[in-house]
């Protein structure tokens, strides 16, 4: 693995665990209640700066690189990535249109959009879009705000333009892949010790269930399936890199994003750790893997055709 | 084409403020109701939240589609939440039974029940009016706050010119994309795109849903080269931006701020010591156990 992405990995690790070690110190050695698990308002809020250190701290060990710079044409894209993300999330949350739900896998098309102005567009322009366009569309749903999800969605975006930060795109790839396999391995695994913990995210209008169901095999396994759905994009496009890079990163963006607010809900929530991750981040992740290797190399596509013809 | 929210100038409470001191209590007010669960302090934040909304002077005309729409969306997972106890588990160890409703049929063997709990019941009550608080003062924002000054407020709260400038366009941009969604909904329909009925695996659904994604985001992509140039021709970015309007606060603004403030505070005081959290009334404690 190359230097930066060494670094930035070290600084995400190293910012986890200390969180880690402060509620394990906090909670479990010194009793402090607040830095136990259950349902904690203030640990909300401790997630979110956690969230917004991590993606500084990436940007301080590559603050030297053009990619951080914020222009004219950065704002705009901003402003319309967030608004896309907050306006699909609205329309495909299950309640203006319920888009089918396959083997407890509910589809959130919307989710390609942070992945895209990501890579598009660069990093700032993915967190802007990821975690603006989710706050919108949580307060346009009637949700009201998950800080610590909106600060996920970020990261989808944030790391998804973390491409651009690697000159040589398709060594980067390789890395982001071994990386990505790990992640959803591990998670994968999880669920095969616990598989029968319910789909806390799944919701059936028909039968009117709403997370009370054990995990289909596919939804456990979807982590999987969408981590070889990128592999076969990343390989059968392999002359057309940008294609390969945009699923990839947009892989490793949903994977740590998604993660990142699952885990913080073993604090904020107080779910065992097993549900946050079969529960919570499996049928969130899985899905949006196969979203991110179906809808973002063909809006990548789409893009460059654009650039073609205007020249820009 | 832009499409504007529907503000309009009105008389009323929430537009008396200067709307910097407006998005701060609101702030304030969503960490203070998220920090309880206790219906009855609850309760007090909903009145809070209805007397905003009654003094709002935004007729029912102009605010029903939003109202059917959030209205309809919180009754139905409160039902849901009461029905099957979903996420209510973090809360309490045990239920004690109102009733059990059991359905007079059975599905291959299987006959439906309904635990009606009181543990269940305060859950749902609690998270219902806990979420109708919330979407209350969120659904006014949109009516009474002038998007002339979406810039200058966010920028008054702090933020650096480029992103309070960034969030501005994507206020504006919101209803012009859900109306360019729609226009291009109709259009495929028009070809025989039905969304309703997405047929095939898994794989297919989701490619079928490119039509509908990729003409909205190419198109708004393409169509901010005019917004790029008319912003680089003003020379954006280039130094410290001015703004056309200037909000100045008074003694209500920030009295208002502090009282958000110090809400939330207080909230979040009482919160860490343990009060607000879920509660059933004890006498209710006493029925059996589920």
């Amino acid at each position: 693995m190359d230097r930066k992405l060494v670094n930035v990995a070290l600084t995400l690790i190293v910012v986890f665990l200390s969180f880690v070690l402060l509620v394990w110190v906090g909670g479990s050695v010194l009793n402090i209640e607040r830095l136990q698990t259950g349902e904690r308002p203030l640990l909300r809020f401790v997630f979110v700066v956690i969230g917004l250190v991590a993606a500084f701290a990436v940007y301080w060990l590559t603050r030297d690189n053009k990619v951080w710079e914020v222009g004219t044409r950065e704002v705009v894209y901003m402003a319309i990535g967030a608004a896309l993300y907050a306006v699909f999330s609205y329309l495909f949350n299950g309640t203006v249109f319920v888009v089918p739900s396959v083997s407890q896998v509910a589809l959130r098309p919307a989710i390609c959009i942070p992945m895209f102005f990501g890579f598009a567009f660069g990093p700032v322009v993915g967190f802007f879009t990821g975690a603006v366009g989710n706050m919108v569309g949580d307060a346009l749903t009637g949700f009201g705000l998950y800080p610590q999800w909106s600060v996920g969605n970020g990261l989808i975006g944030l790391i998804a333009g973390m491409a651009m930060l690697f000159p040589d795109k398709k060594k980067s790839m390789n890395n982001v892949l071994i990386v990505s396999a790990v992640l959803a391995g591990l998670a994968t695994v999880i669920y095969l010790l616990n598989r029968t913990i319910p789909n806390t995210l799944f919701f059936n209008p028909v039968e009117g269930i709403f997370g009370d169901q054990p995990m289909t095999a596919f939804a456990g396994l979807s982590a999987v399936v969408g981590f070889i759905l990128v592999l076969v994009v990343r390989f059968a496009f392999a002359k057309n890199v940008d294609f390969g890079a945009a699923v990839t990163w947009g892989m490793l963006g949903n994977l740590i994003g998604l993660g990142f607010a699952a885990i913080s809900d073993i604090w904020i929530n107080g779910y065992p750790p097993a549900v946050a991750i079969v529960g919570e981040f499996l049928p969130a992740a899985g899905p949006n893997l196969i979203f991110a290797a179906i809808l973002v190399p063909i809006l990548v596509a789409a893009y460059a055709s654009l650039q073609r013809q205007t020249g820009r | 084409m832009l499409v504007t929210w529907r503000y309009r100038k009105r008389r009323s409470l929430i537009q008396s403020f200067d709307p910097r001191a407006w998005i701060v209590f609101y702030l304030c007010f969503m960490g203070v109701v998220i920090s309880f669960w206790d219906v009855r302090v609850l309760a007090v934040f909903f009145v809070v939240a209805l007397t905003v909304v009654f003094s709002s002077g935004i007729g029912w005309r102009e605010m029903r589609r939003a109202w059917l729409f959030i209205g309809g969306f919180i009754l139905y997972f409160s039902l849901f939440t009461f029905l099957t106890g979903r996420g209510g588990v973090e809360f309490y160890t045990e239920e004690h039974v109102i009733r059990n409703l059991q359905a007079p049929f059975s599905i291959f063997g299987w006959q439906p029940i309904v635990h009606v709990t009181v543990e269940r019941a305060f859950y749902a009550l609690s998270m219902l009016v806990r979420v109708f608080s919330l979407a209350s003062m969120t659904i006014l924002i949109p009516y009474s706050f002038n998007p002339a000054q979406y810039g200058v407020t966010f920028r008054g709260l702090g933020l650096p010119d480029k992103i309070a400038y960034a969030m501005d366009l994507t206020m504006r941009f919101v209803p012009t994309y859900a109306r360019d969604f729609q226009v291009t909904m109709d259009a495929q329909r028009a070809r025989g795109y039905e969304i309703e009925k997405l047929r095939g695996g898994l794989f297919a659904q989701v490619r079928k849903l490119a039509p509908l994604i990729v003409p909205v985001t190419i198109q708004a992509i393409a169509g901010s080269e005019d917004i790029i140039d008319a912003m680089d021709l003003r020379a954006f970015g280039v130094r410290p931006r001015t703004w056309l309007e200037e909000l100045h606060y008074r003694p209500r603004d920030r009295a208002l701020m502090i009282a958000g403030a110090a809400m939330l505070v207080v909230s979040l005081a009482l919160a860490y010591l343990g009060f607000g959290s879920f509660w059933v009334p004890e006498a209710l404690r006493s029925l059996p156990l589920l």
